[in-house]
């Protein structure tokens, strides 16, 4: 049947590492992690003027004792979905056009559509809660958000969130355990409550955790370029 | 050709159990669709011996051979089957079988 069999000098155990050199040079191949960083994290920096300089609006929701209010940047609703679906776009043409040139296929499309998803599913959080002020003793799906941290679901549902749940996506499909640590540790900084003492009445309120997101992204693009250099080299 | 009583030996593919077309399945299956000059760079072929090897594996209907453009560069891409992928997970499952065999009897197989 074959002509040519190799079973000869080639041990099960030489054979099996020879399978696992391939693989991992592939998966090398099929990484250009540092492209979605940088385009992510140029979105996030991008997004200061519109945080800045967008409209703000609030709804309030009146209760027995109180009054309920939440203001939001009505831009920043049209800005993010917008510049997160062309960013994913924009990678995905990426990934495409350097796996042609490296010749190998590639995987990204789990992580596209999981990004995408993620955008709209944010977004419609966001909308929801702009439009439904939660009263202290509300809770969502069981969860009290009185005894959550501060903060914290505005920040479960902020785009910068969705950009690290993607990233864990990459994560998986890149079989890259680097950039899954990576995305753990911006996981981690989305949601810590950073303010530099800065609230909402103040007009640069935002900028903290945009500029640490941001740079977070940014010095994780150029880590992952300077990692990856070498096998952007050997691949033809 | 495969069997899966006895010796796990017996139960290699004589296809799949060839160095050279044990590597065009791994990096195959790996990058689910691949160009053939990656295959013969990394595999370290000529381009005939790679078309070969290529060939065995598409009469055994493990590999899908598709010849195209790219951009205006000519193009061969490979891609695995499901049969393909089926055939290198039993292969992977026997040469494990085999060294755990060894492992515990001591000798090597025949």
């Amino acid at each position: 049947m074959t002509t040519d069999s190799a079973f000869a000098g080639d041990d099960p155990h030489r054979l099996l590492s020879r399978i696992g050199e391939l693989a991992h040079g592939v998966r090398r191949a099929q990484r250009a992690t540092w492209y979605p960083l940088l385009v992510l994290a140029a979105v996030i920096f991008a997004a200061i003027p519109v945080e800045r300089y967008g409209h703000y609006a609030a709804t309030c929701r009146a209760l027995p004792d109180a009054r309920v209010c939440v203001a939001y940047s009505t831009a920043a609703f049209v800005y993010w979905p917008a510049a997160l679906v062309l960013a994913y776009i924009a990678i995905a043409g990426f990934y495409l056009r350097t796996s042609r040139a490296r010749g190998v296929g590639t995987r990204v499309r789990s992580y596209v559509i999981a990004g995408i998803a993620l955008t709209v599913a944010v977004t419609c959080a966001a909308l929801y809660a702009a439009h439904n002020p939660l009263a202290a003793e509300h809770d969502i799906l069981g969860l009290d958000v009185a005894a959550a941290p501060a903060g914290l679901f505005p920040r479960l549902a902020s785009p910068a969130c969705a950009i690290g749940l993607a990233l864990l996506v990459l994560a998986r499909v890149e079989r890259n355990r680097a950039l899954l640590v990576f995305a753990l540790g911006d996981l981690a900084i989305v949601l810590v409550p950073v303010t530099f003492g800065w609230v909402m009445t103040q007009p640069w309120f935002f900028l903290p955790h945009l500029v640490i997101d941001g740079t977070v992204l940014l010095l994780g693009s150029i880590g992952f370029a300077l990692a990856q250099r070498p096998a952007r080299r050997v691949a033809p | 050709m495969t069997s899966t009583t006895g010796h796990p030996a017996n139960g290699l593919n004589d296809i799949v159990h060839q160095r050279v077309r044990l590597g065009i399945l791994a990096i195959a299956h790996e990058a689910r669709r691949v160009e053939f000059s990656y295959l013969r760079t990394h595999l370290e072929l000529s381009a005939g011996n790679l078309s070969q090897h290529l060939g065995v594996l598409e009469k055994a209907g493990l590999i899908a051979i598709e010849k195209g453009y790219a951009g205006k560069r000519p193009c061969t891409w490979i891609t695995i089957t499901r049969a393909g992928s089926a055939a290198l997970t039993e292969e992977i499952a026997q040469l494990k079988l085999l060294i755990s065999q060894v492992e515990h009897t001591g000798t090597p197989p025949d």
